[in-house]
């Protein structure tokens, strides 16, 4: 049974449909990358998995049981299992940076501050992000806010991690720190969903990537094939010219 | 001008008048903080509540702001006996001065949760935060350091204006007490003097106390003048 499974679901923004019936299985342990040219709806996908865009068609299971998105305990179960790092960092603005890993942990999960706040320092510590602990968002640059946040969605203790675009803002060095991060994550076991551009990456850390286009799954394959020998057309053109690029 | 100041009466009955600026500085500090805590659910409901209690929360604010204060106390004070409800002089004008902030507190207040940013709204939504604990985490915090200056100036026109209109009921507080002590030996303009420089005394120390909380709690860079 996949760990997250989502099927044909379809969204919209409005009156204007983004999703057209995705489907494609995540794995327990398992790191999945959903790939494709921007406003394919890829950060979409992400948002209808943890119930900020309505599903208006397909259901989403993990471990098996479906959400249903209209109900609010199905979503904060759903919730509780799930955490996203958005591809703005979305940090809370007017809390230090130890207070953005810490009060979810402590206000939801009502867990004890010294144990919370400890954790929270060696997930710091593994983004490289420790020494800023009592900083504000608004004092570090976008690469260090990127790691905070994900410093943020670990000390949920997800089982599995939704990541947007986690390398985009950041400078080449920096890049390899969180993908060191992601790497040791994926060898712990975590069950990660990630979008990602740095097709290098995407290639050596997944076992299955998702080609999106149009709010569409054109193809999904272990990166070898999907890079090296595409199905379609659509995807052919699409790695040609951001492999070659 | 001829007039003969003499202020040594005014000295001679000065610890009057600290008492009414102490309970001026009371009435002030209560109505502003309860008048928050009004101002804070009523931009809570205006902002996320159902439409019925939006409505409501409309008529109150502007009920309320289109009335003159001194009305509204009045009417608690003469209007409401009538229908055997009676308060005292001093809890009519703190239950008046506090709805009549409440109201004002709402509009002011509702401006800092339309300025919220969304995405850190989503992201508490993510982490499992219910609506009042996202209220209280990320709402609250953004008002405090963006309308921080529209805050501390309104609590300011309360303590000065609005705890005034109680001497009007016979409350004494400091304009009150200067009324008090005027009309026993006709010292008006020594006792007015005096008062008003109390007056300014007193908010300088508001001010400066309000400085200090917000850089203190919520990184507030406010200047005092
Ligand atoms: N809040 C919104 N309101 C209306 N339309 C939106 C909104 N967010 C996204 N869209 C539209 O939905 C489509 C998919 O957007 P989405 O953000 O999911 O794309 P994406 O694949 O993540 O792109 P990128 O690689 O640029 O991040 C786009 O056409 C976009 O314009
Ligand atoms: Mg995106």
């Amino acid at each position: 049974m996949p760990h997250l499974a989502v099927n044909g679901i379809h969204a919209k923004y409005g009156s204007l449909d983004v999703l057209h019936g995705i489907s494609f299985d995540v794995d327990r342990g398992e790191v999945v990358s959903l790939v494709g040219p921007s406003g394919s709806g890829k950060s979409t996908v992400l948002r209808t998995l943890v119930g900020l865009t309505p599903v208006t068609g397909g259901g989403i299971e993990v471990d098996g049981t479906s959400i249903d998105y209209r109900s609010s305990r199905s979503v904060r179960a759903a919730r509780d299992r799930m955490a996203i790092v958005f591809q703005q960092y979305n940090l809370f603005q007017n809390m230090s940076v130890l207070g953005n890993v810490t009060l979810a942990p402590r206000r939801v999960k009502g867990r004890k501050r010294q144990e919370v706040e400890a954790e929270a320092m060696d997930l710091l510590d593994l983004v490289g992000m420790a020494h800023k602990a009592h900083a504000y968002p608004d004092e570090l640059s976008g690469g260090q806010q990127q790691r905070v946040a994900i410093a943020r969605a670990l000390a949920l203790r997800p089982e599995i991690l939704l990541l947007d675009e986690v390398t985009s803002a950041l400078d080449p060095e920096l890049v390899n720190e969180v993908l060191d991060a992601v790497r040791r994550l994926a060898a712990e076991g975590m069950t990660m969903l990630l979008v990602s551009h740095e097709m290098a990456f995407v290639r050596e850390v997944s076992s299955k990537v998702v080609f999106m286009d149009q709010g569409k799954v054109i193809e999904a394959a272990p990166p070898a094939k999907i890079f090296d020998a595409p199905d379609s057309e659509r995807a052919r053109d699409f790695f040609g010219k951001v492999l070659r690029g | 001008m001829n007039y003969n100041f003499q202020f040594n009466v005014v000295w001679r009955n000065f610890d009057v008048l600290l008492e009414g600026a102490w309970l001026t500085l009371q009435l002030g500090v209560f109505a502003f903080t309860a008048g928050c805590l009004i101002g804070l659910v009523g931009a809570a409901i205006r902002s996320y509540g159902p439409a019925p209690l939006r409505w409501l929360v409309n008529i109150y604010v502007i009920f309320i702001t289109n009335t003159p204060a001194l009305i509204q106390i009045y009417f608690l004070y003469f209007a409401l006996p009538e229908f055997g409800i009676r308060w005292s002089n001093e809890a009519c004008v703190l239950i008046g001065l506090t709805l009549n902030a409440g109201a004002y507190l709402t509009m002011i207040l509702r401006a800092g949760f339309l300025s919220v940013r969304q995405a850190e709204m989503e992201a508490g939504e993510t982490m499992g935060m219910s609506l009042p604990q996202r209220i209280r985490y990320i709402v609250v915090p953004h008002i405090a350091k963006s309308i921080y200056p529209a805050l501390a100036n309104f609590f300011i026109v309360i303590l000065v204006m609005g705890t005034s209109v109680g001497a009007l009921i016979g409350v004494d507080e400091l304009t009150g007490q200067a009324i008090n002590l005027s009309t026993v030996n006709y010292r008006w303009l020594e006792y007015f003097t005096v008062a008003a420089l109390m007056y300014v005394v007193l908010t300088f120390i508001a001010s400066i106390g309000l400085a200090l909380l917000g850089r203190w709690a919520f990184r507030v860079k406010a200047r005092i003048f």
